[in-house]
């Protein structure tokens, strides 16, 4: 079964079901693609020429002060704002309960004079409890990898380039533990956002605001090394420049957006499915095979490259570098065919891990930017859940039989499909799960598991309609107003290609890591290094250009535009656009 | 203090929760005051003015029908807030209008009408013309009409004191709405009667007090602020140790 094609642009398409794509392990297995919004970012700063340099820079002989920098897009001009501090060890967590860090940081809308600086300055350390200024359009903190930010400056400070292993487990000198967008403590709604030429789209202030952070990363550790030894120190030469990531941290609390936005995640989702049907449905050439073995045997070393701490998911990245290895000779031997990409995820989906067949898909996408990056303008959506009080219940019987089928006949009452609840704590209003009957906070439950509502909605409708076979979906409601948050999300995410994540997130299995890595591959986080299953640590824009490749004419164009999987420099190159 | 429009509605959402509002109810509640305070016509005001009622009206979310029929029905407030069973009410008469082409609805006895018009917004976008009208005052008698015209994102809104009482001038603390599939309804003041009117907000107007509020943040009194967290609070858990591991691990 395939979907049903939302729009012209699904015609001739063939789009793998909801049933496949929505399942859980399934996102909980993406890797981030050329369509998500890092990749976005540094192909659009090349395209529309965009230019980035720092205009203030006082830092102490320690790197404590504040640096500005100045993006300047062909529509506006915004600067990023830092501000770094001395932070006691013992304070330096990534725990969203945090109140200290080593910095803190804010994308400005427009000028910055002074009366604003000294407001942000007020402002911007203190994060969740500072109010933050309305033309603030991100605001985000990171903390030092201690053991990676004292390697480089010493290794700078004597004159040396920095031992690169160190970047292979985490692949940055700060790691961000939460990125704040959309109005949070008074910074500028969304709403405004969509009448930007430049940020639109979601997330994308945020990605600009952590790339550009990641410059200024690399120039802190050289300017400290300079103050350490001004004679000897040296620079980071480009190519550990470029493989310097910025790292997140990332908690349950990034878990409800997740269900809170399913209209665009359903959107992001058939995005990636649109680009992999495009892509599978390519006639390839030799030239198009040996691409996509190029391709493949750099996602073999990054996966040889990269060190986890996670056993499970180190076990995960060796089967996936073993299969991948299978994928590489399998492509080798096989004679072509026009249909090759689409025999190569035939076999793919029934001999391989859901790890690696993600990965194929991921690959694939990359072979053909010609026909799926304009894709990337429809990644945002209007997110209005929109009841249809006049629909007959018989029709949304079929609605709820037809598209939520997975969770009216799920079986919720036995313990384990019951065991966990979400709620809020009072420590920052941070998501937590507790264990159903033994923790407190039940009669508090956030009503995140539209699986087990979507079926007493399905009973209840079903009694109703026995008294009322003309009925509509509001003579529901007036009996059952309880109802109305759950009648209109079914009735709206059923108009959509790819639906509800489906999923019970009572369930005693279900892992809440998988939500995670499902909206940070969307945002081009990759290096997943879970710990435990509610909090993981990922890397971004390791591998991505440097402002300098921005100014220089010569920098070749897949700098810009290339840079998945990336490797550590001095490893064995793969020569990818022969 | 200034805070943004995501953090009002979400602010509000939670308070709505916290006094007891379902899910559903709470995200209507709090998108309906928010609109009123985005574009400008003092929802938080509007909403804290009348707290009390709204907290009593949590319980209430089921509209007493009083009369209906294919194209008119009459629901009883019961003296409650339109934010706890005004979206039910005005989805009922949505439903007979988009079936019937027209539909009236009246809400007899119902408080704090103003907000009425951040669920009416919602039919608007939704492609539906909707007049409401309602008496504020009856001495002197004054009278609010209020229409948006489908897929108009704000309304025109006339207040207006009538010169004479009419005979019949029994108190009114209803409100009626029109809904047309088809035809606009928009508020032209064309009475023969002698009146003064006292407000006029054009959709110009509340459209610049959108973007001024994008653009500025929205001002708050920081006690109606705090009044609103402290029912919010009442949706979140007291962490413990045990809760602190619901967070996953520490480093």
């Amino acid at each position: 079964m395939t979907v049903s094609p939302s729009s012209s642009l699904d015609l001739g398409l063939s789009l793998r079901p909801p049933a496949t794509v929505m399942d859980l392990e399934r996102l909980g297995a993406y890797s981030p693609t050329r369509l998500s919004f890092a990749r976005r970012l540094t192909r659009l700063m090349h395209d529309q020429a965009w230019r980035v340099h720092c205009t203030q820079f006082d830092l102490d002989d320690k790197g404590y002060g504040a640096a500005i920098y100045r993006l300047q897009t062909p529509a506006g001009r915004y600067h990023l704002v830092i501000f770094s501090q001395h932070l006691e060890d013992a304070k330096r967590t990534d725990r969203v309960i945090a109140d200290g860090w080593d910095l803190t940081f804010g994308l400005v809308e427009g000028e910055v004079d002074d009366a604003l600086m000294e407001t942000l300055a007020a402002n911007v350390p203190l994060q969740e409890a500072g109010r933050q200024h309305p033309r603030l359009l991100v605001i985000s903190r990171a903390n030092k990898s201690l053991r990676n930010f004292e390697a480089f400056v010493s290794a700078l400070a004597a004159g040396q380039q920095p031992d690169v292993s160190y970047l292979k487990g985490a692949g940055y000198l700060y790691r961000t533990t939460a990125v704040y967008g959309n109005g949070k403590f008074g910074i500028a709604d969304y709403d405004r956002l969509k009448g930007n030429p430049d940020f639109y789209q979601p997330f994308l202030a945020q990605m600009a605001a952590v790339f550009v952070l990641r410059e200024f990363s690399v120039e802190q550790v050289e300017h400290i090394a300079r103050a350490r030894s001004s004679a000897k120190a040296a620079a980071l030469t480009p190519d550990i420049r470029r493989y310097l990531g910025i790292g997140n941290s990332t908690g349950l609390g990034m878990a409800p957006f997740l269900i809170n936005h399913p209209q665009l995640i359903s959107q992001w989702v058939l995005v990636r499915e649109r680009a992999l049907a495009i892509a599978s449905a390519q006639e390839p050439d030799e030239g198009d095979r040996a691409r996509m073995l190029a391709l493949c045997r750099r996602a073999t070393a990054y996966l040889a490259d990269t060190c986890v701490d996670d056993e499970a998911q180190r076990l995960r990245n060796e089967v996936a570098h073993g299969e991948l290895s299978q994928a590489i000779a399998w492509l080798e031997l096989v004679p072509l065919d026009i249909v090759l990409w689409q025999q190569l995820l035939d076999w793919a989906n029934t001999q391989l891990s859901l790890e690696t067949q993600e990965l194929i898909n991921t690959l694939l996408i990359e072979l053909y930017p010609e026909q799926v990056d304009a894709l990337n303008d429809a990644m945002g959506a209007d997110e209005n859940l929109d009841l249809t009080p006049d629909m007959p219940l018989i029709q949304l019987k079929q609605i709820l039989e037809t598209h939520f089928d997975w969770a009216i006949n799920a079986d919720y009452d036995c313990e384990n499909a019951r065991y966990w609840f979400w709620y809020q704590s009072a420590e920052k209003e941070e998501p937590r799960l507790g264990v159903r009957g033994e923790e407190l906070g039940e009669d508090k439950e956030l009503a995140l598991a539209i699986g087990p509502t979507a079926q007493r909605v399905y009973r209840d409708l079903v009694n109703v309609l026995q008294q009322q076979p003309r009925g509509l979906t509001i003579d529901l409601l007036m009996e059952f107003p309880e109802y109305m948050a759950a009648i209109r999300r079914i009735q709206t995410m059923a108009t959509t290609a790819y639906g509800e994540i489906r999923a019970n997130l009572w369930h005693r299995d279900m892992k809440p890591m998988h939500l995670l890595r499902a909206k940070l591959s969307f945002l081009g986080a990759h290096r997943f290094d879970p710990r435990g299953d509610r909090w993981v640590r990922v890397t971004f824009f390791q591998g991505a250009p440097l402002l300098s490749d921005y100014e220089n004419h010569a920098t070749a164009p897949e700098i810009f535009d290339d840079w998945s999987f990336p490797v550590a420099p001095n490893a064995e190159q793969t020569e990818m656009w022969k | 203090m200034k805070i943004s429009l995501n953090e009002l509605q979400s602010v509000c959402r939670k308070a709505f929760v916290g006094m007891g509002f379902t899910t559903g109810h709470a995200d209507d509640a709090a998108a309906m005051v928010a609109w009123m305070q985005s574009y400008g016509l003092d929802g938080l005001k509007a909403l804290t003015e009348g707290l009390e009622c709204v907290v009593a009206s949590a319980v209430s979310v089921r509209p007493d029908v009083v009369y209906q029929d294919a194209d008119l029905a009459v629901v009883d407030g019961q003296q409650m807030s339109v934010l706890s069973s005004g979206n039910l009410a005005l989805e009922l008469a949505f439903a007979k209008a988009r079936i019937r082409g027209l539909a009236v609805i009246k809400i007899r006895h119902c408080r704090q009408r103003q907000l009425i018009m951040g669920y009416m917004s919602r039919l608007a976008d939704r492609g539906m013309n909707v007049t409401a009208f309602w008496r504020h005052s009856q001495a002197p008698i004054t009278e609010q009409v209020v229409g948006f015209r489908a897929r108009s994102a704000v309304p025109s809104i006339r207040v207006y004191e009538l010169a004479d009482i009419p005979e019949d001038d029994m108190p009114n603390d209803g409100i009626t709405i029109l809904m047309a599939n088809h035809v606009d309804l928009l508020p032209t003041v064309r009475s023969e009667d002698e009146y003064k009117l006292l407000a006029r907000h054009d959709e110009s107007d509340l459209l610049a007090a959108k973007q001024q509020a994008l653009e500025e943040g929205l001002t708050v009194d920081p006690e109606i602020w705090q009044q609103l967290k402290s029912f919010a609070a009442q949706t979140l858990v007291e962490a413990s140790e045990q809760s602190r591991s619901g967070a996953g691990p520490a480093e």
